[in-house]
């Protein structure tokens, strides 16, 4: 599997999905030979989350490849991804800008997939497709490509044609397609042209740790001041700027509400210009990117979680947020509201429907009560378990491994 | 061999337009004309209209010895006058045949029973008078809102001059009597009991058209056999007027069953009965509902409309309003505050089984509890600061 692995800080669901399926199939008993690039500069600790303290963990083998890859790269920013290796001195040993770098990484997983026994390949989004492709070809094993969003929905109108490209290549090379909703299923087969009966719909798991939580930490806000958070990358994709003119209307009906902004990304200073015009300097934090303990914390001390994504093929911030027992407004055209009951949803540009939303919960406290109990009770359930989601995955596995071998 | 008394409620309530909270202060109609108009209209033609043709030929044809009983509330009367008038002149053709006792209800089918005494009193009431201005006769047997009885309640329904009232035939009451007998009420002597038998009921009912229930396809014949094993005195049969036509469709066959359900019971000896008459018969003993219980969901209690904290929540916030909307005197704001105090409205909020998208689903015009619970507060709101301000509705149409 080219996968991915967490980087320091969340950036996004990828390596949480990633990461959620490689353990869901391990406890569901198979075997998993994940390669992750590796940013050997930048990080300081190595090795997998999910990998137990002494560093192994049954059944699977982890590769690293030194590589600035990172799962939400772009063309741009991929000068600032080998600023570490340039003050380090190791520039040389990577390519030149993002297209080379990711044939060097398809290379080196070709290297792997001739080296390592396996039955099914699988690759997970465009920056990984190439490095499946390279491995498919060297080993002739049946590639299976994961699709958890496609440039339209990272960047809309303002898609790169040549990641599109590459996104066109890997689908078309791959024997099956698991799509991890219909929202994106739907989006494969009528943008990229791939037959619908190649594509399965596995949605994401979540794990279920909310009762290992400690305790709850005190808000670093006045407690008696309501928390309206957004958590996510702080791009287009994701409507920030939705969630800031939201802030600004609610604001008017509930003076003492608080705005936090978890997360990074391009949008962030017109973001906190935004902020500064409503009158909002005050009442809006922007916390920047968190790590796994300080998201939790962040859901726990908001009274809604609030998701304007203006594309959103899952949507795993709305899974955690009921994990936590944060009520959630959700894209009403996503995968996790396809699979959850327990919340609003929304059109991500109908402001005064999310603003009577995000209103309503914090004025009444039982609505507050009924969706937060209800759910986390939801999110319980069996079906949002990783091996839940990692055995369907492991259906369409052995389902091109039986093609592969003309059963 | 039981006599046979079958009563059905016909309903509708008055639905919300789409509130949202930028429309609080704009005088914004509270209630949906256009979805309601549509509502009743369709259901007038799929349901009430064949249903009491049916009903009527059947009660002609057998010589009035087919007899039944309707309880109709106030809200869904005034949506057929202005919506409907050709149903609503159905169901006065098939009063006038003789063969239908109509009961006494709360006019807006409320729970007012449940939060406030003089309210309940108030409504019924008004269900009286427009049930004689419509179709002059005075209800005698009194059904609460969704059958929600309990102790409690029984003076006060006594009180008001009835001489019986139905209830949920619920296990928890009667244990190991049987619902077809003729009970009193345990708190006030005098008022005789009829309990749904709720098995043969929801037979008809819910299970008529799923095929995955054992006793699919549902025969006249089969039924009646079922009811003549029964025994007892009397089988109380309460159900759902749009069970024809709506909940069960035209194309299930619902309608054929209707037509030879009569003569079915008939050729098997059994009779029919009105609720007014078995009450005139000497109780087999008295039924004690020591909470309130009604014939919703398999809990048979009141958590379809109060089960929630939303719901509470909604509930205590519309007669908190009373007093204010009373006081202002303004005619229209308190019939507006009375329709919501429709239990249909409580009901979309009920989160019981929501995940699983069940029976109440399908009844709400909502898309979740939630939405539907922030569309009344807002509503609430609204009025509440139209009260205050003296406006009311005359400011608003």
């Amino acid at each position: 599997m080219f996968g991915w692995e967490f980087p320091p800080y969340q950036a996004g669901g990828l390596a949480t999905a990633t990461l959620g399926l490689v353990k869901g199939l391990i406890g569901a008993g198979e075997q998993v030979t994940l390669v992750v690039p590796f940013s050997a500069e930048a990080s300081s600790v190595p090795g997998l989350r999910l990998v137990s303290a002494d560093g192994a963990a049954p059944g699977l083998v982890v590769h690293h490849i030194a590589s600035p890859l990172d799962p939400y790269g772009t063309a741009e920013g991929y000068q600032e991804l080998l600023a570490p290796a340039r003050k380090a001195g190791t520039r040389d040993l990577y390519g030149a800008d993002l297209w080379q770098e990711i044939d060097r990484y398809a290379a080196l997983a070709g290297d792997i997939a001739a080296r390592e026994p396996h039955d099914v390949i699988d690759s997970h989004d465009w920056i990984t497709f190439p490095a499946g492709t390279s491995a498919r070809r060297i080993s002739g094993k049946p590639l299976v490509a994961h699709i958890h969003a496609t440039e339209y929905d990272r960047c809309g109108p303002g898609a790169n044609p040549e990641i599109v490209r590459r996104e066109y290549e890997g689908l078309h090379a791959a024997d099956r397609i698991v799509a991890n909703s219909h929202v994106i299923k739907r989006q494969v087969v009528e943008r990229f042209g791939v037959a619908a009966d190649k594509i399965d719909v596995v949605h994401w798991g979540i794990e279920e740790s909310a009762r290992s939580f400690g305790p709850l930490l005190p808000s670093p806000l006045p407690a008696e001041d309501p928390i309206v958070l957004f958590l996510g990358r702080v791009t287009w994709q994701k409507g920030p700027e939705y969630f800031m003119e939201v802030a600004g209307r609610v604001s008017g009906f509930v003076p003492n509400a608080r705005f936090v902004v978890a997360g990074t990304g391009d949008l962030l200073p017109r973001l906190i210009e935004r902020a500064a015009e409503l009158g909002l300097a005050d009442r809006v934090h922007f916390a920047g990117g968190l790590d796994a303990a300080e998201v939790d914390r962040a859901f726990r001390m908001s009274a809604v979680c609030v998701m304007p994504s203006v594309s959103e093929p899952f949507g795993l911030v709305g899974l955690e947020s009921l994990r936590c027992g944060t009520p959630c407004i959700l894209p009403r055209d996503s995968g996790v509201a396809e699979v959850i009951q327990n919340a609003f949803k929304i059109d991500y540009w109908d402001l005064d429907a999310m603003t009577e939303c995000v209103v309503s919960l914090l004025r009444n406290p039982p609505l507050r009560e009924e969706l937060s109990l209800l759910g986390q009770a939801e999110i319980e359930q069996s079906r949002f378990r990783l091996e839940a989601s990692a055995r369907k995955t492991a259906d369409s596995y052995r389902q091109v491994h039986r093609i592969s071998r003309g059963i | 061999m039981p006599d046979i008394c079958l009563y059905a409620q016909v309903h509708q309530p008055w639905r919300l337009n789409r509130f949202r909270l930028f429309d609080i202060g704009t005088q914004k109609s509270w209630f949906d004309d256009a979805v309601n108009g549509e509502i009743v209209r369709r259901v007038a033609d799929k349901c009430y209209i064949p249903a009491n043709r049916v009903l009527a030929d059947q009660i002609r044809r057998s010589g009035g010895r087919f007899r039944m009983a309707l309880s109709i509330t106030g809200t869904v009367l005034e949506q057929l006058e202005r919506w409907a008038p050709d149903a609503l002149a159905s169901f006065q053709e098939l009063v006038s045949t003789g063969g239908v006792e109509l009961l006494g209800e709360t006019y807006y089918h409320s729970l007012s029973a449940l939060a406030d005494h003089e309210e309940f009193a108030a409504q019924v009431e008004m269900h009286r008078a427009i049930v004689e201005r419509l179709f002059g006769v005075r209800p005698t047997v009194f059904r609460n809102t969704e059958l929600i009885y309990w102790d409690g309640l029984a003076p006060t329904i006594a009180s008001l001059g009835f001489k019986g009232a139905l209830v949920e035939g619920a296990d928890q009451v009667l244990g190991w009597r049987s619902p077809n007998h003729v009970y009193e009420a345990s708190s006030a002597p005098g008022l005789r009991l009829l309990a749904r038998h709720y098995r043969l009921s929801d037979d008809v009912g819910f299970r008529f058209s799923q095929q995955s229930w054992e006793g699919w396809p549902l025969t006249a014949d089969k039924h009646a056999d079922w009811l003549h094993a029964g025994g007892g005195d009397s089988a109380h049969l309460f159900l759902d007027y749009e069970t024809f036509g709506e909940h069960q469709w035209s194309e299930t066959g619902i309608f054929e069953f209707l037509a030879h359900w009569p003569a079915a019971c008939s050729a098997r000896g059994m009779r029919f009965v009105w609720p007014s008459e078995l009450c005139q018969r000497n109780p087999v003993g008295s039924l004690s509902f020591p909470s309130p219980t009604s014939w919703a969901d398999l809990e048979r209690d009141t958590t379809a409309w109060l089960g929630n904290r939303l719901q509470h929540a909604a509930h205590d916030r519309i007669y908190r309003l009373r007093e204010s909307v009373m006081a202002s005197g303004d005619a229209g704001l308190i019939t507006a505050w009375r329709r919501l105090s429709t239990s249909d409205h409580v009901y979309y909020m009920c989160t019981k089984y929501f995940a699983d998208g069940d029976v109440h689903k399908y009844f709400s015009p909502y898309d979740s509890p939630y939405d539907a619970f922030v569309a009344f507060m807002n509503v609430c709101q609204d009025l509440e600061q139209r009260s205050r301000s003296g406006l009311g509705l005359k400011a608003a149409s």
